[in-house]
């Protein structure tokens, strides 16, 4: 952290400026664009509430409890079995942390679409998974994994992971074995090793993690149009529909205030608890 | 370690970039800004047209038309030399002035254009565009699982299909099947026929099992779904694969809509684009095009020259006549709110 | 005893590295597919390779990612990691507020920002192409590496630095030999996600391009009219094989030097 005001200073403006420009401005247009009535295939110059009336309108609504409900689904999904992941990899001898890491950047090189489209083959009808379950027994018939809210889950597990995987391993990794050590020898079990030590040091990590893998939860629709057959209406897709089939600009920048509130609420309560601005 | 991983993906990038250096594109001093979706043309039709006339072809790629029509205000008209879109979103660009006239006498193959798809709402006296390519919607169904003759959309509502209809993500098409099998066109804008198709539309909800765009068709193949509502390239390559599916013209009236061609208002080379189109207007050359892209041939004097294996689903049936046909258009923004509305409604009945 | 907690440490990670890499190779073993469709395998073939091999433009729009990608990532590291050891001591007006607000492209959803970027951009003027695409990459990219920076320092032993400092280092030394290396961790995790959000991004990037600059992305996502071709599946596969080998490599050339510890 710099101390001085003036280096301090120099080193937040160009982040400062940067956000300034090409944060907040295109910020504000997305706000006037949300205020402006909707003039046939593009939008009139004025001001109505009218799309906000029509955010709050009950079908709408609905729209929202879905995505929320699948966003925090997603996360505690991703918190139980990514903050383990991150922790034990953290914690394992060097070489092996180093193959982890390195084997969860390497499937970025395959598009995401292929990768879901992956999924679609294990998971569909006689597909991967059914012929192994089906092989070994477990199952008498295809289970029809795929186009259900499950399949989507996986899918969002499986996007949002690394999210929560380096924020935790990149925070674990600094975590002192000592303190662990002392612990133990003080006679604390693994449990309370846990809760008095790791737990706490690591927290700024998973809280990081928990406002990567939350947000984009908020948004992410294409997993359940591929992997859940378009039958989960999240905000995301209500949001592209608007824009790309109605046609109603005004309508996705009004719904996407709404929903970037929603999220900004949730984030703000988590980042304050995460102790960032001591 | 992590200097290790940072290493390791400058060599992997300086690889691919390297081996990149080698296949560079020489420049000439003629380029076509063609965009359109990627895929819309075989590799060797656009090598043999930058081979003959020398002009590069600099193909850049939307995903939606809305995108498109975004992009061409953005530069005014200007940037692109030829657009490949759908006919609605011609309709609002040519009245917003971004499309330029064509130039009748640079584009003597005109006259193969097969009548039934010109004069549409889109153009009525065809100054601006030459379609290329025609979206017809059908059936299709595998005979083999579906123990029911689908004639028309109705049959769809058969409680034997539950949960074995697959359809694509458009209300338009979707919202429109409901409102034939009412009687109605697809392009009403009675807010409250909208509403009721809506209603009839929650019904099919048991018998549909995924609503999606992209490769529904791998799903027919797969035996996922059994009937399926797609847009026409995908029954194409479903027909090809499986040549015992049944593709069905639904009895209750044939919707359709036209890709075509136009030349942006500011084009750069206005000049080349009219050289395009007259290429891709012969009809071996258009008959290469559809083969590979699947949609039906608005090129008359393709049709002959279609190998036999494509011909039944790339050309109408002789006896097909245009009053069959009904164009899929646009409508008002209240009429297109109801549709949102009703098919929001009808995918949530869905899960 | 502590060979079988290392043993139950690994199994974990290990299992969830696999359940990762199936559908990995499920692409991998589709780009050999005779048939263009997943739904019928249509034998083994490199037809896909000579495909992608002939087609100049998906190497293009590849190059052109990975200069999008890695220049994003470059600027939005240095932007974010000085912001985020400047921002308590710097005097700017509303500097917390401006911090939320460098987060908001995360929360937006990405097809309206994509729209609004291009509203803004040809407000401002801007040529599309390469320089409008790294401004609205590097604007989403800032989140991910500022939010890992800053939970980085929090765990961070700032009496470290002190230290360095009264042991006479001055502030760009005490930077690069002690502050540097201890956040690396966190700029190095943000950077690679920054990385793999730019690399994958198609839907910002189609509305902030221009004629000349094709993403392979946008080259993937725009063949849905026509069908995916599995010659992206190729492309995928040559770029994890060559990953691969650099990784194996890199670790045999380490294993052969000698360790000076």
């Amino acid at each position: 952290m710099i101390k001085k005001a003036k280096g301090a200073t120099l080193a937040l403006l160009p982040l400062y400026l940067f956000a300034l420009v090409f944060v907040v401005g295109p910020l504000i247009l997305m706000l006037v664009l949300s205020f402006a009535p909707q003039d046939g295939w593009s939008y009139g110059t004025g001001f109505t509430w009218d799309n906000y009336r029509a955010v709050f309108s009950a079908s709408y609504l609905n729209i929202f409890a879905t995505s929320l409900k699948l966003a925090v689904i997603a996360t505690l999904a991703v918190i139980v079995i990514g903050y383990p992941f991150g922790l034990c990899t953290a914690l394992l001898p060097g070489k092996w942390t180093r193959f982890f890491v390195a084997s969860q950047m390497i499937p970025y090189w395959v598009n995401s679409l292929l990768r879901l489209y992956g999924w679609i083959i294990i998971f569909r009808a006689n597909g991967l998974l059914d012929q192994v379950l089906m092989g070994v027994g477990l199952t008498a018939e295809p289970l029809k994994l795929l186009y259900t809210y499950p399949a989507v889950v996986v899918g969002m597990i499986y996007v949002l992971l690394p999210f929560m995987f380096t924020s935790v391993y990149q925070v674990a990794e600094k975590l002192d074995l000592s303190l662990v050590e002392a612990s133990r020898d003080l006679g604390a079990g693994g449990v309370r090793t846990f809760c008095s030590v790791i737990l706490p040091m690591t927290l700024p990590g998973l809280k990081t993690g928990v406002v990567l893998t939350f947000i984009p939860s908020m948004g992410l629709f294409f997993i359940a149009q591929i992997l859940g057959g378009n039958k989960t209406v999240l905000v995301g897709s209500l949001i592209e529909e608007l824009l790309m089939k109605a046609h109603n600009q005004p309508g996705a920048a009004a719904l996407s205030v709404i929903l970037m509130l929603m999220t900004a609420v949730v984030c703000v309560f988590l980042l304050r608890r995460a102790k960032w601005q001591k | 370690m992590k200097k290790l991983v940072s290493i390791l993906l400058v060599v992997a990038m300086l690889t691919l970039t390297l081996s990149l250096a080698s296949c560079s594109s020489e420049s000439s001093d003629r380029t076509l800004n063609l965009f359109t979706w990627a895929g819309m043309f075989p590799d060797e039709v656009i090598a043999d047209f930058e081979a003959k006339t020398g002009i590069e072809v600099n193909y850049v790629n939307f995903d939606y038309d809305e995108t498109m029509l975004a992009k061409l205000q953005a530069a005014n008209g200007g940037d692109y030399d030829l657009v490949i879109a759908d006919d609605y979103i011609i309709e609002v660009a040519i009245a917003e002035g971004l499309v330029q006239k064509l130039d009748t006498a640079k584009l003597p193959s005109l006259k193969n254009v097969n009548p039934l798809y010109q004069g549409q709402f889109y153009d009525p006296t065809d100054e601006y565009t030459v379609p290329y390519g025609a979206g017809v919607q059908t059936i299709v169904y595998n005979p083999a699982k579906i123990n029911l003759d689908i004639r028309g959309y109705a049959d769809l509502w058969d409680a034997s299909l539950a949960d074995q209809v697959g359809i694509i993500s458009n209300y338009r098409v979707i919202n429109g099947m409901a409102l034939k099998t009412m009687g109605e066109s697809y392009n009403i804008t009675d807010t409250a026929k909208i509403a009721a198709a809506g209603e009839k539309l929650q019904s099919l909800a048991p018998n549909i099992r995924l609503i999606k765009d992209d490769n529904i068709q791998d799903d027919l193949l797969s035996g996922e779904i059994d009937a399926a509502i797609m847009y026409t390239s995908q029954v194409t390559v479903a027909k090809m694969t499986n040549p015992d599916l049944k593709v069905v013209f639904p009895e209750e009236g044939i919707g359709f809509g036209i890709m075509a061609m136009f030349i942006p208002s500011q084009a750069p080379d206005s000049e080349a684009a009219h050289e395009f189109i007259e290429y891709i207007l012969d009809p071996e050359v258009s008959a290469k095009c559809y083969e590979y892209l699947g949609y039906y041939c608005t090129n008359a004097a393709a049709d002959a020259l279609i190998s036999e294996e494509y011909r039944s689903f790339l050309t109408l049936p002789t006896e097909f006549s245009a009053d069959q046909m009904e164009m899929i258009g646009n409508i008002t923004p209240e009429a297109d709110a109801a549709h949102l509305e009703a098919f929001t409604a009808f995918r949530e009945a869905c899960e | 005893m502590k060979k079988k907690t290392t043993f139950l440490r690994l199994a974990y990670p290990l299992m969830i590295t696999l359940l990762t890499y199936l559908p990995i190779l499920v692409v991998a073993v589709y780009s050999f597919n005779e048939s263009k469709l997943t739904s019928t395998w249509g034998g083994f073939s490199l037809k896909w390779y000579r495909d992608l091999f002939a087609d100049e433009g998906m190497f293009e729009a590849l190059l052109n990612s990975l200069v999008l990608a890695l220049t994003s990532s470059v600027l939005a590291a240095i932007l974010a990691t000085a912001a985020a050891l400047g921002i308590k001591n710097a005097r700017l007006p509303g500097k917390r507020l401006l911090e939320q607000a460098s987060l908001l492209p995360l929360i937006i959803p990405e097809i309206v920002l994509g729209m609004v970027f291009l509203s803004f951009f040809s407000l401002l003027g801007l040529p599309f192409g390469m320089l409008t695409l790294i401004l609205a990459h590097t604007a989403f990219c800032v989140p991910y590496i500022y939010t890992q920076v800053r939970a980085r320092l929090t765990v961070m032993d700032h009496a470290v630095v002190e230290a360095a400092r009264d042991l006479g280092a001055s502030g760009w030394t005490a930077f690069f030999t002690v502050t540097l290396p201890m956040l690396a961790p966190a700029i190095l995790s943000g950077m690679f996600l920054s990385f793999a959000m730019s690399f994958d991004d198609v839907i910002i990037s189609i509305f902030c391009t221009g004629v000349s600059v094709n993403t392979l992305p946008i080259r993937v996502y725009t063949q849905l009219k026509t069908g995916v071709t599995p010659e992206i599946n190729a492309l995928c596969t040559l770029m994890l094989a060559v990953t691969i080998l650099c990784y194996i490599a890199a670790a045999l050339l380490k294993r052969k030097k000698p360790r000076v510890k």
